[in-house]
């Protein structure tokens, strides 16, 4: 083997905590611009990753995963949501939670403490493999993300953010069986490629409605 | 006959009628939908009457499937036959009506491949591809509310979903397959994954059932698509994301772990209709207030899977059942919204002096899925809290006669109310000045009356006639 097992260890150790700190960087976020530039980066970050996992463990699928991960995940779906950005140039600010981001930010990191608390009593013994603490703490802040949030697309890397953290605990838990994984991949570009025109529909029709039209969707 | 061609047709029949739809010549578009869901009934007949069971190539088959599978097909027909009376009145739709058509028929589709699928991972992926194929059908009337619906609707979906594709994950690592047939036939490891995995899928599939605390979306969604695909969410999608996690909790089947998870359901499905039975009662809004009773009735059957034995059988039963009165409330929902152009009950009153036939039509469907007798709906229920009070549960027996009680209340009060109270422009103006909001009968569209009507009349059937039928079909839902 080219490289020994530890460095390999070390490096997909240092890849987790990157993406950890991917995930604290998007909430510290209040423009949608860069949202959408740290999820692909963290897409990128876990493409890297899975080419590591399948280094140490062999398994092709990994490869193949990491590929997909990268040219789907990291570059064509964040492409698209850019192009959303750039054609409604109003929606480039998150409104509203702007002077709350400090707060969430501090929220995240007492969340990534307590996770990874949570995960070490609950659900160790049953995986035996301490790195799903890193995916189980990045489902808990992009549900904090998306919550968070009013801006369509913020909450879309939210979303993006949520499937980074299961693509990531299935290759650690399971690497055999990354075809349905891939199929999830494909089936997220299309979810993107839709709401991206619901997006469009949204803000063409936002343009002439005043927000008590929402109210009906009360109750 | 070879029974797994009978798979690939009912499959093939809406996949097709999808391709056909997109053909750019008028009328193409409800022609080749309609024959494809003709056929897709069809196919799922001969499948029910065949008692085809185990594993035919990629699919599987037992009675949960056969009786999924002839639901969804017939409402997707039904749905199909009354598009083409609804959606052209639709001034300025989201997308071109031959992508209405082309996306419904896929929509079918993917609900067809989760019931049919053996393996949990498929069915993860086809209940996955219903939101992307569904989210336009909801934005279609373009309005500021329905898109607002569509995208609260993809993400709370998809977000939840999401939870169910760690469940596949965790079924896998501790089973080392996902095939339904080795799962269900086979010994299951124990462990504490397998508990978790159906943790995992109750938040997920739940969330896509409408099982509150995390059903937000569905009032929305429900409210604001066209009738059509109300119907067919309430009808056929919800049932389909219950069957998902049915699947996955019957892995727990003898394990030590099954009481405490049986118990969960139990807990989240009696909290979820009892949730759903309050609010009902309150709304304003007459196609909200059937999205509450569609999670209300999903709460009593994910009650009914999770007690099994002649409550499982009650649950597939009332599936069918809500599934053709639900759709016939819907339509008539429908008629009534073409006629007023309004959801709110309070501008919407004395419907029966203007729609004769909807008026009377959407109170007796609101009947039917209230459960009130001979309906099939009524039986389902009789025999989930049947199987409660033979388990000497007495909290949960209590709780269910609550619901039933207090839905049937809150619901047919309200229905009542809309459509024989007293139409508020009849008590102000002259009749002769009274309009297009007034109490002048109108000629309906047969169409828009026979569909609610041949639903409804299937509704009664079940409950009057069909019952053995079904439970012949329902045996061995239960592993």
């Amino acid at each position: 083997m080219i490289f020994s097992a530890s460095l390999l260890e070390e490096v997909a150790g240092l890849l987790g905590i990157l993406v950890i700190l991917s995930a604290l960087y998007l909430q510290s976020q209040t423009f949608v611009d860069p949202t959408i530039r740290a999820v692909a980066a963290q897409s990128l970050l876990l493409g890297g990753l899975f080419v590591v996992l399948f280094l140490e463990s062999g398994v092709v699928d990994l490869l193949y995963l990491a590929v997909i991960t990268a040219a789907v995940r990291g570059i064509l779906i964040p492409m698209v949501m850019l192009y959303q950005v750039r054609r409604f140039k109003h929606s480039l600010r998150e409104t509203g939670t702007g002077q709350r981001v400090p707060s969430l930010v501090i929220v995240g990191v007492v969340m990534v403490i307590g996770g990874y608390a949570l995960f070490k009593t609950a659900l160790l013994p049953t995986l035996s493999n301490p790195s799903v603490s890193v995916p189980f703490v990045l489902i808990l802040l992009s549900f904090l993300l998306i919550v968070t949030r009013r801006n369509a697309l913020s909450q879309m890397s939210g979303f993006l953010e949520e499937e980074n953290a299961v693509l990531y605990a299935g290759a650690l838990i399971a690497p055999t069986i990354p075809l349905l994984i891939e199929f999830a991949v494909v089936l997220d570009v299309l979810g993107v490629v839709l709401v991206g025109v619901i997006l469009s529909a949204t803000r063409d029709v936002l343009r002439t409605l005043e927000e008590p039209e929402l109210e009906q969707l009360s109750g | 006959m070879d029974e797994s061609i009978l798979f690939v047709v009912l499959l093939a029949a809406p996949a097709a009628g999808a391709a056909i739809s997109l053909v750019p010549r008028d009328g193409v578009e409800i022609l080749a939908s309609l024959l494809s869901s003709a056929a897709a009934v069809l196919v799922s007949l001969l499948l029910f009457t065949s008692n085809a069971s185990g594993t035919f190539g990629f699919f599987y088959s037992d009675g949960l499937t056969r009786i999924m599978a002839i639901t969804i097909s017939s409402v997707f027909f039904t749905s199909v036959a009354y598009s083409w009376f609804y959606v052209r009145r639709i001034n300025e739709p989201l997308i071109r009506f031959r992508w209405y058509y082309s996306l419904l028929d896929l929509f079918a589709f993917t609900m067809l491949l989760a019931v049919t699928v053996n393996d949990l991972g498929f069915v993860w992926i086809a209940i996955e591809a219903t939101t992307v194929t569904s989210a336009l059908l909801v934005a279609l009337e373009r309005e500021r509310t329905s898109v607002e619906a569509a995208w609260r609707y993809t993400l709370i979906v998809s977000a939840g979903l999401v939870a169910s594709l760690l469940s596949v994950i965790f079924v896998y690592f501790s089973q080392g397959t996902l095939l339904i047939s080795v799962l269900t036939g086979g010994q299951i490891q124990a462990g504490l994954l397998v508990p978790l995995a159906v943790g995992f899928a109750l938040v997920g599939y739940g969330t896509k059932a409408g099982i509150a605390p995390m059903h937000a979306w569905l009032p929305d969604a429900h409210s604001e698509a066209p009738s059509p695909v109300s119907a067919m969410f309430s009808g056929i999608l919800l049932p389909t994301s219950i069957y998902a996690l049915v699947r996955t909790f019957n892995l727990l089947q003898g394990l030590a772990s099954f009481e405490v998870m049986q118990n969960l359901l139990i807990g989240f499905g009696i909290f979820t209709a009892l949730l759903a039975a309050v609010i009902m009662g309150y709304q304003r809004n007459y196609k909200r207030m059937l999205a509450y009773s569609s999670m209300e009735n999903m709460g009593i059957i994910l009650v009914g899977f999770a007690l099994g034995g002649v409550g499982a059988i009650g649950a597939a039963i009332q599936i069918v059942a809500h599934a053709f009165a639900k759709s016939s409330a819907f339509y008539g929902a429908g008629n009534i919204l073409v006629a007023y152009e309004s959801k709110s009950m309070a501008e919407v009153q004395g419907v029966v002096s203007r729609l004769k036939y909807s008026g009377y039509l959407f109170t007796l469907s609101c009947l039917a899925v209230t459960g009130a007798p001979p309906f099939g709906v009524f039986v389902g229920e009789f025999m989930i809290i049947a199987q409660a009070m033979s388990t000497g549960n007495l909290t949960l027996t209590l709780l269910l006669a609550g619901v039933y009680t207090y839905g049937f209340i809150g619901l047919n009060r309200q229905s009542v109310r809309m459509i024989f109270g007293a139409s508020p422009s009849s008590m102000d103006t002259p009749e002769e000045e009274s309009g297009k909001s007034g109490k002048i009968p109108e000629r309906e569209n047969w169409v828009s009356v026979a569909i609610p009507l041949a639903n409804l009349l299937v509704a009664l059937l079940i409950g009057v006639y069909m019952i053995p039928l079904l439970l012949q079909a329902a045996q061995g839902i239960v592993p």
